[in-house]
């Protein structure tokens, strides 16, 4: 069948819920930043379908995930320079041991 | 106050000075006194030289000498007196009858002396029997006053000078002088800085305390004023003002050694029992207030007894008697009585003026509201209780049975005090002021007085002949002799009553006074038991002690005998007329005989025989001049003060004489005619009084029969010792117990009188510690529960509030604060929820719309 | 509006019929392959795997942008995303897979509340999708026939990130076509389209890359190892 408008968001769905459930699931503090990934791709997948079948978002949805892709490059690199400063300070990428904040 | 200094117009003045002049060294004492005290400096302190000149430390004989010099110079400004009344009198009335009545009542003065623009004179041609004059001291508004009899009612002081006046205060200075002098010497151990009291038990021994000597003066000096007050007095409102006095001076003098409980106890009693008594005398006195509007004597007597004569000089059938009548007839504001012997009320009448004459069953108009010039008429029944109330109070102050019990307790007081006070004056006022009421008692009153009389006589002496302490013999006389006074009063011998009053002042005090030197000399002994034989070291106490014992028991030529005889003549002829009344002449002859027993007895225990204490022997010794001195006087005066033209003679003694011619025509009027019977004057056949002049002599004869009898006994008892005193005790336990134990009469009064009182006081006490106490506790207590209630309500219940909302929001808290896991993966777990539930909602939201 | 999706403009599609069977499965295949990546990244437990999968999500949804006709965009991810981002992924991967980091387990009561979260997430999703109104929809048949592709060009989005708001002739934004006369047409289309530029959010972007450029530098600098404080 011909991949109407939905089917592109269903598309865009998965990957934002599996890269949420990566967020949520993974210990390791490079899995989250994989979640973080891939729920920014999949919101971009929903942009830029939106962007095709509504003349109306032609422009904006691409301009959008173009910013988004960029964005996203920005804060992978801190997060990344977070992840490395907790990795040297506590040896460990376990995100289970940054329970400081435990009320 | 002009009048005050004009002694010439008013004589009376000079016995008002010699009143003050007792009061002015009262005064005086007290002020040192008090300054001495307000000057004393702390212990180890010199004082100032004020201090050291009233006395220092120690008082001062000083104190002594003035109230002496005091009573002293009131006894020669009342000889003065007595002298210039009796001039007076036999200038006014030289006739010299026994009474005024006989001679007329004014204007006699005329016939004297021809002397005119004399002041002197002038007061003698109005002499009408006494000096008197008054001033008026308070107001008493009552009633309606221009109706009332009462209107402008006033209460006045003033005084009344007659024979017996006149004479009563003659002993009563005399006696109090020699009395003062006696004490200068008795109370010398007062006069120390520290006495010590043997009978005072305290932690270290025996009290030791300041010496007192200056109180006792200052006391002694405020009686005699009032007792002097008493004397003079013409109307019953300052003879109860210087009754209560005399009875506080009394009670000060009793208790004189107050640390001694007997002392204060004893001071107490006499309080009481004279309390009673009094509780009586204000019963009289509001009736008579009340019906009589005033409480001066003559007034009274004027509205109570009938006067002598007419405005027309016949003699009223009823002169001088108390009349009755029933009431019959009610008209505005006047009612009539007429008049029957038997009538239940009494006639009033009316102060101002003589009114007509009344005869028997003529009525007469009687004002329910009486001016001062008509009729009254007043229930007897409570001219009866009127008299009765005044003669109770005669019975508290002069110990008559049943309120006699505190005088034998009031021995607790000095010696002097007991001669003075409880032997010769205080106790003599209530006599006096029988003697002087006499009018308003009708014969039932005065039967009443006659027969307390003879019961007192009887109970005392029989009391006396068992006691061995030399003091309470003569306190137990002292009683009888009363009874005997009080007895004679009530069978009309109204002179020969208060002429034994006098006599026995004297004698009295004499006794008194001796048995003080004897006290002395034997260094406070006082039981006759371990006494004896002290004639040799005391021969003037005894001597004088001899003398005052013949004279009380009634020998010859003693002025005791006079005076006995007298009353036991008028008991006779009394007894005479009314036979069913024998008791009273059969007592006052036993008891004259019993007398003589136990004061020979208590002379001979005390100065005859072997010592029967070989210590109080060994130091006895005769006391000084200065107590000596006033002992021989009074025995002068025992001896010699009832004689008259013939010492031999009972009847004719001059004292007698002088004292009848203040007799009020009542006491003709009473026992002169036969009540109720009609007589003309002059008749005096089948009365009191006839029979009395009639038996005298036989009177005489069976008093002295028994007194002889009586010494013949008391010497084989005592000196011969034949019979054994101490046998008869064994013999008669029974009897001895009784008489020892005074007839009970303590006991008895502590079982009705004092147990109850105590026992509702103790209920007072328990209703006011369980009852009251216990409210005051409970509400306290209760108090204190719902106190705590409030703050377990407020702990708990508030504050559970409080705490209860704060434990809510902090568990509330706790829990929200186990969402913070301090994982992420579960922080994003919460995002993922909350996105879900964001979208949920909105595309609820969106569906609405896109169904609309 | 239910028939909103085959409202608004009548647009003959000469071209019209299906879309190109080629299209059709290209499609499936691609979406397949990156929903299938996408999974895998969660359900594998070693990070070096997983970073593989996400390099293959990653590459298939470039092809989907491809396929939507957003070349550009599609070029960029591949460049940027794949290119930088992922690299720099397998780098920290690299310097943090020391031995027990490779793979951590999760527990299985993790698992089910994850399944659980993701399951009822999706479901929520696709609910919305389906309900709602969703604003004019352009079927792919109804594509204007006057481009020679279908999609934006790169030419347009350059112009509109540069700011470039007249162009004349005027050019024709979007794929659609535009009435032949200015007075017919979807009154709907023509109040909305106009002239955009976002130039503004480019240079915020690009001073924004900078910032992150120094912050990453200074946040990565060399310090000593445990109890150093950054």
């Amino acid at each position: 069948m011909t991949p109407d408008l939905n089917h592109y968001l269903l598309l865009g769905a998965v990957l934002f819920v599996s890269g949420a459930l990566c967020m949520a699931n993974k210990r390791n503090a490079i899995g989250v930043l994989m979640g973080v990934e891939l729920v920014l791709n999949g919101a971009s997948i929903n942009f830029i379908a939106f962007a095709r079948f509504n003349p109306i978002f032609a422009i904006e949805g691409q301009i959008f995930a173009l910013f988004v892709i960029v964005l996203a490059a920005a804060e992978a690199a801190i997060a990344l320079a977070i992840v490395l400063n907790f990795y040297n300070n506590h040896m460990t990428v376990d995100v289970d041991t940054a329970e400081e904040l435990k009320g | 106050m002009n009048w005050f200094l004009d002694v010439q117009e008013h004589p009376g003045l000079l016995y008002v000075y010699a009143t003050l002049l007792p009061l002015a060294s009262f005064v005086l004492l007290l002020l040192a006194g008090a300054l001495r005290t307000a000057l004393r400096p702390a212990p180890g302190v010199s004082g100032s030289n004020l201090y050291y000149l009233l006395g220092g430390d120690a008082p001062l004989r000083s104190g002594g000498y003035i109230a002496t010099a005091g009573i002293g110079s009131a006894f020669v400004l009342s000889v003065f007196g007595f002298i210039l009344f009796t001039r007076d009198y036999n200038a006014a009335f030289p006739h010299h009858d026994a009474q005024p009545g006989h001679a007329a009542v004014q204007g006699q003065g005329k016939t004297a002396e021809k002397e005119s623009d004399d002041k002197a004179d002038k007061r003698r041609e109005q002499f009408d029997g006494h000096w008197k004059d008054s001033f008026d001291w308070a107001w008493v508004k009552t009633g309606n006053s221009t109706t009332s009899a009462k209107e402008g009612t006033v209460l006045k002081l003033g005084y009344k000078i007659d024979h017996l006046a006149a004479i009563m205060f003659l002993m009563v200075t005399l006696v109090a002088t020699l009395i003062h002098l006696f004490s200068i010497g008795y109370m010398g151990e007062e006069l120390q800085p520290e006495v010590e009291d043997h009978q005072v038990h305290t932690q270290h021994g025996s009290l030791r305390r300041r010496g007192r000597f200056g109180r006792f003066f200052l006391y002694m000096s405020l009686f005699c004023f009032s007792m002097l007050n008493l004397v003079l007095a013409d109307n019953l409102f300052q003879v109860f003002l210087s009754w209560e006095l005399v009875g506080i001076c009394s009670y000060l003098l009793i208790g004189f050694y107050f640390e001694r409980r007997s002392a204060s106890d004893a001071a107490n009693k006499a309080f009481i029992t004279n309390r009673i008594g009094d509780a009586g005398f204000i019963l009289g006195l509001i009736i008579i207030w009340t019906y009589v509007g005033s409480f001066n004597f003559e007034d009274i007597f004027h509205k109570v007894r009938a006067g002598e004569k007419d405005p027309s000089n016949t003699r009223y059938q009823f002169a001088g008697q108390v009349v009755r009548g029933e009431k019959v007839g009610f008209g505005e504001g006047t009612e009539k009585l007429r008049i029957t012997p038997d009538g239940s009320e009494v006639v009033l009448f009316p102060l101002k003026g003589n009114a007509e004459n009344i005869a028997e069953d003529k009525t007469v108009p009687t004002k329910i509201n009486p001016g001062a010039g008509d009729f009254g008429t007043m229930p007897y029944w409570l001219l009866v209780t009127a008299g009765l109330g005044i003669f109770l109070g005669c019975v508290g102050k002069s110990a008559q049975f049943p309120l006699h019990v505190w005088l034998p307790d009031a021995m607790e007081g000095p010696t002097p005090v007991s001669a003075l006070i409880h032997a010769a004056t205080m106790v003599a006022a209530g006599v006096y002021l029988v003697g002087r009421c006499f009018p308003l008692f009708v014969p039932e009153s005065r039967l009443v007085i006659a027969y307390t009389g003879a019961i007192t006589l009887f109970v005392a002496a029989t009391i006396a002949i068992v006691m061995t302490d030399i003091k309470k013999v003569l306190a137990y006389s002292t009683v009888s002799q009363l009874g005997y006074m009080m007895l004679a009063l009530g069978v009309g011998g109204w002179v020969a009553g208060l002429f034994h009053l006098v006599t026995h002042a004297f004698f009295k005090a004499l006794l008194f006074l001796g048995s003080g030197s004897v006290i002395y000399g034997c260094h406070h002994e006082q039981d006759m038991l371990k006494m004896g034989g002290l004639y040799p070291k005391m021969k003037i106490t005894a001597l004088t002690m001899l003398i005052g014992v013949l004279a009380i028991a009634g020998i010859p030529t003693f002025s005791g005998w006079f005076s006995k005889d007298a009353i036991l003549a008028e008991a006779l002829g009394f007894v005479h007329v009314n036979r069913q009344h024998g008791l009273l002449f059969l007592l006052p002859l036993m008891t004259a005989g019993i007398t003589t027993f136990y004061m020979f007895r208590m002379w001979l225990l005390t100065f005859t025989g072997k010592p029967r204490d070989h210590h109080v022997f060994e130091h006895a010794g005769e006391s000084p001049g200065v107590m000596t001195v006033p002992l021989i006087v009074l025995a002068f005066f025992s001896w010699v003060v009832a004689w008259g033209s013939n010492p031999l003679n009972p009847e004719k003694s001059y004292l007698e004489e002088q004292i009848h011619h203040a007799q009020h025509l009542s006491v003709t009027a009473d026992f002169g005619m036969v009540a109720g019977a009609g007589e003309a004057a002059g008749e005096h056949t089948e009365t009191v009084e006839h029979f009395t002049h009639e038996y005298h002599a036989l009177a005489g004869y069976l008093a002295l029969g028994i007194v002889l009898l009586a010494i013949i006994f008391a010497f084989v008892v005592y000196w011969f010792k034949v019979l054994d005193p101490a046998e008869a005790k064994e013999q008669f336990p029974g009897v001895h117990r009784f008489l020892w134990n005074k007839w009970y009469f303590d006991e008895l009064y502590s079982a009705i009188l004092v147990r109850p009182a105590l026992t509702v006081a103790g209920w007072a006490r328990g209703f006011d510690i369980n009852v009251i106490d216990g409210t005051v506790d409970f509400l306290g207590r209760a108090t204190v529960r719902i106190s705590s209630w409030n703050g377990k309500f407020d702990l708990g219940i508030v504050d559970g509030l409080v705490n209860l909302t704060g434990n809510v929001i902090f568990g509330i808290g706790y829990s929200f604060r186990r969402l913070q896991t301090g994982y992420l993966r579960s922080y994003v777990l919460f995002l993922v929820l909350a996105a879900i539930g964001f979208f949920a909602v909105l595309s609820y939201f969106v569906a609405k719309t896109a169904a609309s | 509006m239910g028939e909103a999706p085959h409202g608004g403009a009548e647009v003959i599609n000469k071209n019209s019929g299906e879309m190109k069977i080629d299209q059709v499965f290209l499609f499936w295949i691609i979406a397949a392959m990156t929903g299938l990546s996408s999974i895998m990244v969660v359900v594998t437990q070693n990070i070096v795997r997983a970073a593989t999968w996400l390099l293959f999500a990653l590459g298939g949804t470039s092809g989907i942008f491809f396929l939507l006709g957003a070349d550009f965009v599609g070029a960029t991810q591949l460049l940027v995303y794949v290119g930088g981002t992922l690299v720099l992924v397998v780098f920290g991967v690299m310097l943090t897979a020391q031995g027990p980091f490779i793979s951590m387990k999760t527990g299985a009561a993790e698992w089910g509340v994850a399944m659980i979260v993701g399951i009822l997430l999706y479901g929520v999703l696709a609910i919305s999708f389906f309900t709602g109104n969703p604003l004019t929809v352009v079927q792919p048949n109804q594509i204007t026939e006057t481009g020679p592709n279908t999609s934006l060009s790169s030419v347009t989005l350059g112009e509109s990130l540069l700011g470039i708001e007249q162009a004349s002739p005027p050019g024709n934004w979007t794929g659609a076509k535009l009435p032949a006369n200015e007075s017919s047409g979807s009154e709907e289309i023509k109040k909305v389209r106009k002239q955009v530029s976002y130039l503004l959010p480019f240079e915020i972007v690009s001073v924004h890359l900078l910032v992150v450029l120094i912050g990453a530098a200074y946040l990565a600098r060399a310090k000593r190892r445990r109890g150093a404080i950054a």
